[in-house]
C-alpha cells in the first residue's frame, strides 16, 4: 500500500519531463509549426508542474569518469642473464566524458615501466575527440589513438586474453602498437544484412612502430580498414577485417602492409557468462622499400583459439609465425598457452607460457604471471 | 528451422518498414521495454530489443549488429539506472544516431520517477555488483511498469506528438488491465505472505516487496560472485532451520549449485522468467507475471 502512495507521488513528475528532454532538439529539421506546438506543450505542463520528487542518487558532478587500471608482472626468460623479475608494468588512468552535445573526449594517460632500467615514464597513451552528430552516419575522432588495424592493436593490452603480443604484430608495430596523432574518419555503411564500416586514418607518424617513422617531409602514414560483422546465429558471428597501411619508413621511403584478420565467436545467448570460443587470426604482409630499386616483403601471422571453460576460467592457446621485415629468412614461430581466471569484472590473474623458435638462435622459454586490477569508471570492451 | 524462421521474420520486419513509412522505430534494450512500448504503440510503433527474455540484462554483448537498428531508430527505451552499464553507452554511441543520445527527445530512460530499492550509501564495489542509483530490476513490479509506461508514452509524444491522443487512450488501457490483474495477482499470491525464499541473484526485491515474499538469503554470497561451498553450507542451515520450500533463479544462471541444495534439504529450484519472452509462452509484460505468480504459487503450496 505504501509503495502506491509512493508511486502516486512520482507519476506526476514524468508528466515534467518531457520538459527537460525536449530542450535540446533532436532532428535540426523539426519545422518551425512543430516548434511552436513543442513550446505550447512544455508551458501547458508548466502551469500544472509540481515539484519533482528528489531521488536519493550519487552526487551529480561534472568530472569526467575517472578509473585507473594497475598490470602487476612477474616474467621468467630462460636465455637472458637475470631469469626472473617482477615489476608494476603498467598503471593507466583513464578520463572520459562528453565535452557539449557535439563532441566526447577519451584520455589515457599512462605510467609505464621501462623494462632495461626500471624507470618509470608517464605518456599519454591516447587522448582524443569523437564526434557525437555528424551527418551521413560519420563519426570522426582527431587526437593520438590506437589505429584500426585488425583486432590487437585498437585493444588495450590489458583486456587481451594473453600477456605478451604475438611476434609478427611486434615486429611491424612494436609493443606500443600503431598508436599515432592525427585523424580517423569511420563511415557506418548503409549495409542492412550485416554491419559494415569503413576507416580512414591519417597520422603524423610519429607512433615508435618499426614500420613507419616520422618523414621529415611531408609524407604522412594513411591507413584504410574495412570491417565486415555477420551475425551467423544468435550464439555466433564472425567478424572480416582488411586493412591497408602505407606510410615513410626509416629509409625515408615507403612501407606498405596489408592485413586481413577473421574472428569466429561462439557465445551462447542465454548462458553466456558460463561458456565461450573465440578464434582469432590476423596476417600481416610487408612491402618495405628500403634503397633504390630494393624492396622487402615479408609476412607473418597468429592465430588463438580462446575456450571458456567455466565463469571464470579462460583458457587460450596461440600460434605465432613471423619473418622478419628487415630479413625474411629470418623467421620464428611461437606457441603460448595462457590460463587466466577473471575474479569479477574488475580483476584477473592470467598465466601464459611460451615457447620461441628461430631459425638462428636456439629455442627458448618464457612464461609470464600478470595481475590487472581496475577501480573506478570502466568502460566497456570491443565485442 | 529455427534460422529460417528468424530470417522469414527479419524479412518480413523490413518489408512491414519500407511499407509504412510512417511507423516509428524503436530499439528497446530489454523485452518487457518492447512489450510495454508495443502496447502503448499499437499500429504507429516497429520494435525491437537488444536483449532476449532469457539473457542477463547485466551481461550483453555489444555486438556490432546491433548498431544497424539503432543507427536507422527514432526512440531508444533504457532501463537505466547503470543496469545496462556494460553495453549499452557503447552501442550508442557508435549508433551516430542523434535523435536516440541521452538528451535527445528520442532517449527515454524508463526509470525516471521509479520509487527505488537498495539505494547504497556508499559506493563500494567490495560489497560486489552494487548499484549507486538503487537495485535496478524494479519491472518486476507490475505497478512500477505503469510509470515505465508513462515514461515511453512521454517518449512517444515528444517525437510524434499528433498522435498524442492514441498513446494516452493506450495508456490509459494498460493503466486499467494491470490494476484488473493486480487484484488476480495479489489474490493468488494472499495466502503466501510471509513465505520465506531463497534467491539465486539479488534481482526479486520489487516483486518480493510487491507480493509480500521474505527473501532470506541469496546462492550468491554478493551480488555477481559465483556461489561458493561456505555459501552453500549457510544456505543449506537456513532453508533447514526455517522450512524453506522454494530456491528462485533466472534462465541465465546455472542451477548447479542450487541443486546442490536441493539434493540437501529437498528444497525446489524454480527457474522463474524474469522478461517477456525468457519462456516461449511469455508473449508480454501481463503473460510475464501470470507465469510467474502461477509457477510459484505452485511450489509454495
Amino acid at each position: 500500500m505504501k509503495l502506491i502512495v509512493v508511486n502516486l507521488f512520482f507519476l506526476p513528475a514524468l508528466f515534467i519531463s518531457i520538459i527537460s528532454f525536449a530542450q535540446v532538439p533532436a532532428d535540426s529539421t523539426s519545422t518551425d509549426s512543430v516548434l511552436l506546438k513543442q513550446v505550447e506543450q512544455q508551458m501547458q505542463a508548466s502551469a500544472t508542474e509540481q515539484p519533482a520528487p528528489t531521488q536519493t542518487r550519487s552526487s551529480l558532478t561534472f568530472n569526467p569518469d575517472i578509473g585507473v587500471i594497475g598490470d602487476f608482472q612477474s616474467s621468467y626468460v630462460s636465455r637472458a642473464k637475470k631469469n626472473f623479475d617482477m615489476y608494476l608494468n603498467e598503471t593507466e588512468v583513464s578520463l572520459q566524458a562528453v565535452v557539449d552535445p557535439y563532441i566526447r573526449a577519451d584520455f589515457f594517460l599512462t605510467f609505464g615501466r621501462d623494462p632495461l632500467t626500471g624507470k618509470y615514464g608517464a605518456a599519454v597513451e591516447e587522448g582524443y575527440l569523437t564526434t557525437l552528430s555528424l551527418p551521413a552516419k560519420l563519426q570522426l575522432k582527431v587526437g593520438k589513438f590506437r589505429e584500426a588495424v585488425g583486432r590487437i592493436n585498437p585493444t588495450h593490452p590489458h583486456a587481451l586474453p594473453f600477456i605478451d603480443l604475438p611476434n609478427a604484430y611486434v615486429n611491424l608495430f612494436g609493443e606500443e602498437g600503431l598508436n599515432d596523432e592525427g585523424a580517423s574518419l569511420s563511415w557506418l555503411m548503409p549495409t542492412k544484412a550485416f554491419y559494415q564500416e569503413l576507416i580512414f586514418q591519417t597520422t603524423s607518424g610519429f607512433s615508435e612502430s618499426p614500420a613507419f617513422t616520422r618523414s621529415e617531409g611531408n609524407h604522412l602514414v594513411y591507413l584504410a580498414h574495412l570491417k565486415n560483422f555477420f551475425t551467423l546465429s544468435d550464439n555466433a558471428t564472425l567478424e572480416l577485417g582488411l586493412t591497408g597501411i602505407s606510410g615513410p619508413n626509416d629509409s625515408s621511403r615507403t612501407t606498405n602492409i596489408a592485413a586481413g584478420d577473421l574472428t569466429y565467436k561462439w557465445k551462447p545467448v542465454q548462458l553466456n557468462t558460463y561458456h565461450s570460443v573465440t578464434w582469432q587470426s590476423e596476417f600481416y604482409y610487408s612491402n618495405n622499400h628500403n634503397a633504390p630499386g630494393n624492396t622487402i616483403n615479408s609476412f607473418g601471422l597468429y592465430s588463438f583459439f580462446q575456450y571458456q571453460l567455466a565463469q571464470r576460467w579462460f583458457l587460450t592457446a596461440r600460434y605465432d609465425y613471423a619473418q622478419k621485415p628487415y630479413n625474411k629468412s629470418i623467421r620464428e614461430q611461437a606457441y603460448s598457452l595462457t590460463a587466466g581466471w577473471y575474479a569479477t569484472e574488475f580483476s584477473k590473474i592470467e598465466l601464459e607460457a611460451k615457447t620461441t623458435d628461430d631459425n638462428i638462435q636456439a629455442r627458448f622459454y618464457q612464461a609470464w604471471l600478470r595481475w590487472i586490477f581496475v577501480i573506478g569508471a570502466h568502460g566497456a570492451h570491443q565485442y | 528451422m529455427k534460422k529460417r524462421l528468424v530470417i522469414s521474420i527479419s524479412l518480413l520486419f523490413w518489408g512491414f518498414a519500407f511499407a509504412n513509412a510512417g511507423t516509428i522505430k524503436v530499439v528497446t534494450t530489454t523485452t518487457d521495454l518492447k512489450s510495454i512500448t508495443e502496447l502503448i504503440g499499437g499500429n504507429k510503433v516497429s520494435v525491437s530489443s537488444i536483449a532476449t527474455g532469457y539473457q542477463n540484462p547485466h551481461f550483453v554483448d555489444p555486438k556490432p549488429s546491433y548498431i544497424i537498428n539503432l543507427s536507422n531508430a527514432d526512440m531508444f527505451v533504457t532501463l537505466g539506472l547503470d543496469l545496462e552499464i556494460g553495453w549499452s553507452p557503447q552501442l550508442l554511441a557508435s549508433s551516430r544516431n542523434t535523435k536516440i543520445q541521452k538528451g535527445s527527445a528520442g532517449y527515454v530512460d524508463a526509470s525516471q520517477g521509479i520509487g527505488l530499492y537498495q539505494v547504497p550509501t556508499s559506493a563500494n564495489r567490495g560489497e560486489g555488483d552494487i548499484h549507486i542509483f538503487g537495485n535496478p530490476h524494479y519491472w518486476l513490479d507490475p505497478l512500477n511498469g505503469k510509470v515505465i509506461a508513462r515514461n515511453i508514452a512521454n517518449g512517444l509524444e515528444r517525437i510524434d506528438p499528433s498522435d498524442k491522443a492514441m498513446y494516452e487512450n493506450n495508456l490509459q488501457a494498460f493503466f486499467n488491465n494491470i490494476d484488473i490483474k493486480m487484484r488476480e495477482w495479489q489474490a493468488e499470491m494472499a495466502p503466501f505472505k510471509g513465505s520465506k525464499v531463497i534467491a539465486y541473484h539479488n534481482e526479486w526485491v520489487y516483486f518480493e516487496t510487491r507480493f509480500g515474499l521474505k527473501i532470506v538469503d541469496f546462492m550468491e554470497p554478493k551480488p555477481g560472485i559465483p556461489p561458493t561451498p561456505s555459501q552453500l553450507v549457510k544456505v543449506i542451515g537456513e532453508v533447514k532451520a526455517n522450512n524453506i520450500k522454494v530456491i528462485i533463479s533466472s534462465p541465465y544462471f546455472s542451477t548447479s549449485s542450487s541443486d546442490v541444495v536441493a539434493k540437501q534439504t529437498g528444497i525446489k529450484v524454480l527457474t522463474m522468467a524474469t522478461s517477456v519472452g525468457a519462456f516461449p509462452s511469455i508473449k508480454n509484460y501481463f503473460d510475464l507475471f501470470d507465469y510467474d505468480i502461477k509457477q510459484l504459487s505452485a511450489v509454495l503450496k
